[in-house]
């Protein structure tokens, strides 16, 4: 069971080194769209696109491209990086970069992790600590939420600056 | 569907003839039989226990038949636990022990099993209001192990409240109660003398009582006698169950004219067992001292006996009861029932991981599992006075893999976004902050698991470009229904660790306990993260109409020229206008994706500054 395991997680990183993460897609950006705009750069194995449950409404689509080889995916990244491509209307360009394993929602579990928990008492010296670092955490969700409007805002704005 | 194993020979006779079958006229049709000490009939409600699984099913017998070859199987017409179909419903339960017959066509409405899966009767007493159904008094819902009044469609996967003329080509007259048979476990061997057993007095009662009666007579010559009477009459005996000999401990009341009182006494207790919704066999074990008792009269020395059928106060002491009888009567006890008993009341047990049928299925890596992990392996345990389920201090739990016999999984589950839908519309729905973003979304689950003992469908979210590096969420949906959980809330309200200990909604309340709980005990994880957790707000996909970044074109224009144009995507150019505007645009993600460095730079340096302080890592 546990080599079982690890040669899954192992498969599992090697798809992640073969998948490009592509950022900036319209909402109007289907799969086929994607696969048919990848091809000329290799095989297309699958694309996913992340579902966005948590950001505000208007957050463009990001999507994981599985590429056949991780050249291929190396290849797609560099040339979106160098020039603009666009899919599906124009002009802001779609992002691409390399994907990360986090990106994926069906990850499987790392094995030879051990994860523990306990639960802590008010009366715990590392309760102050811990109940800090909660505050913390909490504000810099905050934050980066302001920094996501702010994004928003100024993608807007050079839009209409833009648009005639 | 259910494997039959290891079996031992247990007493097994055949009861009242039906027929033969039609095709194969050696297959004989029967309508009852007996079976390691219990007797059963046709549409008779039975565990039925699986190897492997920690809780046993719940069926009607249906048919009941001998094969050819000398094989006893019975068709199994099942019930549902409410957790086992809320994945299609939000089940708001009527009745703490409600459950759910199957109903409809299609797979899971009955099964063919070997007689030998059959791990005792239990009493399901049907509330349905239905003008058929012979009405069950208060007392036989208490008494009740389960009740129901409605049926989960397999076909169409829908509860429905009505019954109709037929389930599973039965008719409902026997889904109904049976007249006459209000009363749970009628063990056909007694010979109940007294008429003085109301209807609603218990089985239990109706042994005791005429037990009682016959050491009425022989009181002078038994000694053993008045300690049995006590013991029945006191509620303060069962801690004794344990010690074989020594019944005398509770004071002694040789007045015989305390009859009156003990009957009540008992079957209040008899009650109490009941209604704890403990799923284990404990009904098994009693009806089996029961029969025990019976057969054995009073001369029986192991005077427990007796006490161990009044034995309800805690859990606690059903399990040494059965232990004891177990030893004692039982040496071949079915290896199924066993470690099904063993499973269930495992306070006792030090090392639920060692199970021979592995039913807690914990990998054998992670076997290191100390008192304070067995509390929450048993989710299903009501209200437990020790109450530990919340430990505190020192030492961390390991999380380790819950058990992965999900029933509610039967039917398939939903996609992941409906029941996300369906979660967050009713409140089920949290959200955890602050986990390491490498752990999987089964990890998650886990961690819930020991933390709260509650089953959930967790799933991180998925890191985009703009996620922190330094946290990860996670969405979980909780299975949870207001009573099952309540008990649990019970135990961590009376810790006096809750703030706001009154809020009892629809499954929000659990939602939100957990919240606050978390607010004021921290969960840690490996790298020391506090979890954070909160009660998100989830937009679904909808399509935007608008998107920053395109420019729009005139509609007339595209109209015409759409039948021609085909958008490809395509990369610019130098040499056009949308190449300086794609510039643009490049300019404008590179300055964020600069401050977005800078962002979650600084977060984590303020991060690292804080976790110093711990004091124990």
């Amino acid at each position: 069971m546990e080599s079982g395991k690890q040669n899954e997680y192992a498969a599992f990183e090697e798809k992640v080194r073969r998948t490009v993460y592509l950022d900036n897609l319209s909402p109007n950006v289907t799969e086929s769209i994607v696969r048919t705009a990848l091809d000329q750069y290799g095989t297309v194995k699958s694309v996913e696109f992340i579902p966005n449950y948590l950001e505000p409404r208007n957050m463009p689509q990001c999507a994981l491209v599985e590429m056949e080889k991780g050249k291929q995916a190396k290849v797609v990244i560099s040339t979106l990086s160098e020039f603009p491509f666009m899919m599906s209307g124009m002009p802001r360009p779609v992002r691409a970069r390399a994907a990360v394993a986090e990106m994926f929602g069906d990850r499987p579990r790392k094995p030879g992790r051990q994860i523990r928990i306990c639960w802590l008492d008010t009366a715990d010296p590392d309760f102050e600590v811990a109940s800090k670092l909660k505050q913390l955490v909490k504000r810099h969700a905050t934050e980066t939420a302001v920094m996501l409007k702010v994004n928003s805002k100024s993608c807007i704005k050079i839009h209409s600056f833009q648009g005639v | 569907m259910v494997e039959v194993d290891g079996i031992e020979n247990l007493e097994f006779k055949w009861g009242k003839k039906r027929g033969t079958g039609g095709t194969n006229t050696k297959v004989q049709f029967y309508e009852s039989f007996t079976y390691d000490g219990l007797d059963y009939t046709l549409y008779d409600n039975v565990y039925l226990h699986k190897e492997g699984e920690p809780l046993p099913y719940l069926g009607k017998l249906i048919k009941i038949w001998e094969t050819a070859s000398r094989l006893k199987k019975v068709k199994v017409l099942w019930f549902f636990q409410p957790s086992e179909i809320s994945n299609y419903l939000f089940v708001e339960l009527a009745h703490p022990n409600e459950v759910f017959l199957a109903s409809g066509e299609g797979v899971g409405l009955a099964n063919i099993n070997p007689l030998e899966a059959i791990a005792g009767k239990c009493n399901v007493v049907c509330i349905s209001k239905d003008d058929r159904n012979p009405q069950p008094s208060d007392e036989d819902i208490q008494m009740a192990d389960y009740v129901f009044y409605r049926t989960f469609d397999v076909g169409q996967r829908i509860i429905l409240d009505k019954i109709d003329g037929k389930i599973a080509g039965i008719d409902v007259k026997f889904i109904f109660n049976q007249s006459g048979s209000l009363k749970p476990c009628s063990i056909h061997n007694f010979s109940v003398d007294e008429p003085a057993s109301e209807n609603a007095i218990e089985t239990n009662g109706r042994v005791v009582m005429s037990k009682l009666n016959s050491s009425e007579n022989q009181i002078p010559e038994d000694d053993r006698q008045v300690e049995q009477k006590p013991v029945v009459a006191e509620n303060g005996f069962n801690h004794k169950a344990e010690e074989n000999s020594d019944v005398k401990a509770s004071s002694v009341k040789p007045n015989l004219s305390l009859q009156q009182e003990v009957v009540p006494g008992v079957v209040s207790e008899s009650g109490e067992l009941a209604k704890t919704n403990d799923r284990s066999g404990d009904r098994t074990g009693l009806s089996l001292k029961i029969k025990a008792n019976a057969d054995s009269k009073l001369k029986n020395p192991s005077g427990e006996e007796i006490g161990c059928v009044n034995q309800v106060k805690s859990e606690e002491k059903l399990k040494s009861v059965k232990d004891t009888v177990e030893l004692d009567e039982r040496p071949h006890k079915k290896a199924k029932l066993d470690n099904s008993v063993k499973v269930y009341s495992d306070k006792e047990t030090t090392k639920c991981a060692t199970e021979p049928c592995g039913t807690a299925k914990i990998p054998s890596k992670k076997l290191k599992i100390d008192d304070k992990f067995k509390k929450s392996t048993n989710c299903k345990s009501p209200a437990v006075p020790s109450n530990d389920g919340i430990k505190t201090g020192d030492k961390a739990m390991e999380v380790t893999r819950r058990p992965d016999s999900d029933r509610s999984k039967w039917f398939g589950e939903l996609p992941w976004e409906e029941s996300l839908q369906d979660a967050h519309e009713f409140g089920k729905l949290v959200l955890f902050q602050n986990l390491d973003p490498a752990y999987s979304s089964a990890e998650v689950e886990d961690i819930v698991w020991n933390a709260f003992s509650e089953t959930c469908r967790a799933k991180m979210v998925q890191q985009t470009a703009y996620s922190s590096p330094h946290f990860g969420i996670n969405l979980s949906q909780d299975k949870l229904l207001l009573y099952s959980s309540q008990g649990k809330l019970q135990r961590m309200l009376l810790k006096n660790w809750m703030r706001d200990a009154c809020c009892y909604q629809i499954g929000a309340s659990i939602v939100k306990l957990c919240c606050d709980l978390l607010e004021l005990m921290l969960v840690r994880v490996c790298c020391i993260k506090p979890l954070v957790a909160s009660i998100p707000n989830p937009c679904f996909s909808r399509k935007q109409s608008m998107f920053a970044g395109h420019l729009i074109v005139d509609k007339l224009k595209s109209q015409r020229e759409m039948k021609e144009a085909v958008s490809t995507s395509h990369s610019s150019q130098p040499n056009t206008v949308e190449y300086d505007m794609a510039m643009e645009w490049f300019l404008m993600t590179e300055r964020s994706n600069q401050f977005w460095k800078k962002l979650y730079e600084q977060q984590g340096k303020e991060l690292k500054k804080l976790r110093v302080n711990f004091k124990s890592k």
